[in-house]
């Protein structure tokens, strides 16, 4: 453990030694990232002008819904910034045959093609998150417990080994076609339904998604489970959702691994 | 000439290092029609074949082998390497390195060997080397001290000490190569496979790469697989050839056993006082060119010794040279004349899921 640590460690060090080497690129990139946040936030405050509150009596109104917005950007943030730059790699590297190279390695393949780069300009939208999750949580009615404080990093972790283990899976899937270039679009729109809140999936055409998008592809549990244990009180509902994404995410790791390790071992490696 | 895949000589040690038995690969490849209406229609329904990339392979290295892997471009040289190395896994048979099969990966294993491929780079392209070489040794836990010391003597011995904090993307060709070949011994692999280290190096580069291989090998006992088609790679560096053509081996034994086997020609060069009248040559031998005085000829082998003798008595020779025929042309000979394996390349019709 402390070896794959140290190892990570000097993985980061040198994508930091990397973007500090192109400053200007890396500047470019923290811009561009706060700018989209940015205008992701505008819109959601013009949204509230017409309304009080996302759904009727579903409790997201405008202080929980940006606890929910920030949850959900601390969650993409560690995403984007430890495994998607990894992952959009792979494709190259399943092409090129430059995947070789980490199989001869005495080293866990799948750590190595999931974590060998990390963009640390996308910590920046996670830092403002952090300070937005600040100030939602501060002017809300209700004040989150103790036991939700800690619950909350527990269940942010969930989100994230899930949307990795999605990640896992679409990088599998490029090791048996060869090439999968749309890996990032299948992965943005899949993840566009874990960007808000799992009541708006109601009626006849909501409902199968929700059920889909809970059991099949726990997406709805990524942001909503962390957002809702901060933002509403710890009902009987809220703890189902804690076990729920508790065992969603064991799941999803397991699987995701099964199916990297199956996917490995049909690698066909490119020309020389 | 004979198409045997045998095993290779035996050990020094008495135990191989490696040893493969009845190895095989097979890869379907689909074919892609031209034009737009075949384009549409090959996403219903695609022809593919059944490429046999290596055909029951057996070969057997022993500790401290330097063994060239020879054959013309699709031979199966870069698949086999690939099987050993634990990259793809084989169709059938087995294969052993350093007691391991490869293919299962065992970490045990793939510390104790390296791959250098001559057209991929597996150093960080915006880094310097050092960073490299720093997460090399963090990944194969090569202690401090130990890790110091092989780098500086690698480095040294590579002259590249001044390269290692320069972006690996500024390098030339021949600079990255030495650095790879770096990366690639600083965990004192016991076996190192090596894929065309030397493509596309100049002459200078090439022949630092050769004395330092064979400095490493002598001095470490490395068991080293080359594949290469350069024939200077192959006389600095392979006491043995295994040659390859059409997935299978075509020969396997000591270099000079190809020029043995393969040649019936010795290559006479003679500087006679004056030019030769036409015709007054062909007696000895088959003129393959007259350039005034310089004279080359092509003499049976078995006729030389009667040949050469006549040769210096009838004509004034001022100087002369018996050399083989050149390595190339033995070798380019070698991959024509292998015989094409029966028909197995079978094309089936399948329907795309």
């Amino acid at each position: 453990m402390n070896r794959y640590l140290s190892i990570l460690a000097t993985f980061a060090r040198a994508c930091l030694v990397r973007d500090m080497t192109f400053r200007a690129n890396f500047l470019l990139e923290c811009v561009t990232s706060l700018g989209w946040m940015s205008m992701n936030l505008a819109f959601y405050l013009l949204i509230f002008t017409f309304t009080s509150e996302i759904g009727k009596n579903t409790g997201w109104s405008k202080e929980p819904f940006f606890a929910f917005v920030a949850t959900g950007l601390i969650i993409n943030s560690i995403v984007q910034a430890l495994f998607m730059p990894s992952a959009e790699e792979l494709t190259e590297m399943v092409r090129t045959g430059g995947l070789d190279a980490v199989l001869v390695q005495p080293l866990d393949a799948q750590f190595m093609l999931s974590m060998h780069r990390v963009d640390f300009s996308s910590f920046a939208n996670g830092l403002v998150g952090v300070g937005l999750l600040g100030w939602a949580v501060s002017r809300m009615d209700y004040q989150p417990s103790p036991v939700a404080w800690l619950l909350y990093p527990l269940l942010i972790l969930c989100g994230v080994a899930i949307l990795y283990s999605l990640i896992i899976m679409l990088a599998a899937a490029t090791i048996l076609l060869g090439r999968n270039q749309s890996l990032y679009d299948f992965w943005f729109y899949l993840t566009n339904f874990s960007r808000y809140p799992a009541e708006i999936y109601s009626g006849p055409w909501g409902g199968p998604i929700r059920m889909l998008c809970t059991f099949v592809i726990p997406i709805l549990l990524v942001v909503n489970v962390p957002a809702r244990v901060i933002a509403m009180p710890l009902s009987g509902e809220a703890w189902g959702l804690v076990a729920a994404a508790l065992i969603a995410a064991t799941a999803s790791l397991l699987i995701s691994r099964l199916v990297f390790q199956a996917a490995l071992a049909k690698y066909r490696s490119a020309s020389s | 000439m004979h198409n045997s895949n045998r095993g290779g000589p035996v050990d020094p040690d008495g135990a191989a290092v490696i040893s493969v038995d009845s190895l095989a690969k097979e890869y379907r490849v689909y074919d892609k029609p031209e034009g737009l209406l075949a384009s549409v229609t090959g996403l219903f329904h695609r022809t593919s074949r059944l490429v046999e990339a290596l055909r029951g392979v057996n070969l057997s290295v022993g500790k401290g082998e330097f063994v060239a892997l020879l054959g013309p471009n699709g031979a199966g040289k870069t698949t086999f390497l690939k099987l050993l190395s634990g990259i793809i896994t084989p169709s059938r048979g087995t294969a052993h390195v350093l007691g391991h099969v490869p293919w299962e990966r065992d970490d045990d294993f793939r510390r104790r060997f390296a791959l250098v491929m001559g057209q991929r780079n597996q150093l960080w392209w915006d880094l310097p080397a050092a960073e490299s070489f720093r997460l090399h040794k963090e990944i194969y836990r090569i202690d401090s001290a130990r890790f110091e010391r092989t780098r500086d003597e690698l480095v040294d011995l590579l002259d590249v000490r001044r390269l290692m904090l320069q972006p690996v993307r500024e390098l030339s060709l021949g600079e990255r190569m030495k650095l790879e070949l770096v990366a690639a011994l600083l965990h004192e692999p016991e076996v190192l496979f090596l894929d065309e280290p030397t493509i596309g190096l100049d002459v200078v580069a090439q022949h630092t790469i050769h004395n330092f291989l064979k400095t490493v090998q002598a001095e470490r006992r490395v068991t080293v697989v080359l594949t290469t088609h350069y024939m200077k790679d192959v006389a600095a560096l392979c006491e043995r050839v295994v040659v390859i053509t059409h997935g299978s081996i075509l020969h396997d034994g000591p270099l000079e056993e190809i020029v043995d086997r393969f040649t019936t020609h010795k290559i006479v060069t003679l500087d006679l006082d004056a030019t030769p009248a036409p015709g007054q040559m062909e007696r000895f031998g088959f003129p393959c060119e007259i350039r005034g005085p310089r004279v080359t000829l092509r003499i049976d082998r078995t006729r030389i010794a009667d040949v050469l003798p006549e040769i210096l008595r009838s004509e004034s020779v001022r100087d002369f040279s018996v050399e083989d025929v050149p390595l190339e042309e033995i070798v380019a000979e070698l991959f024509r004349a292998a015989p094409v394996p029966s028909v197995s390349h079978a094309s089936v019709v399948e329907a795309t899921a």
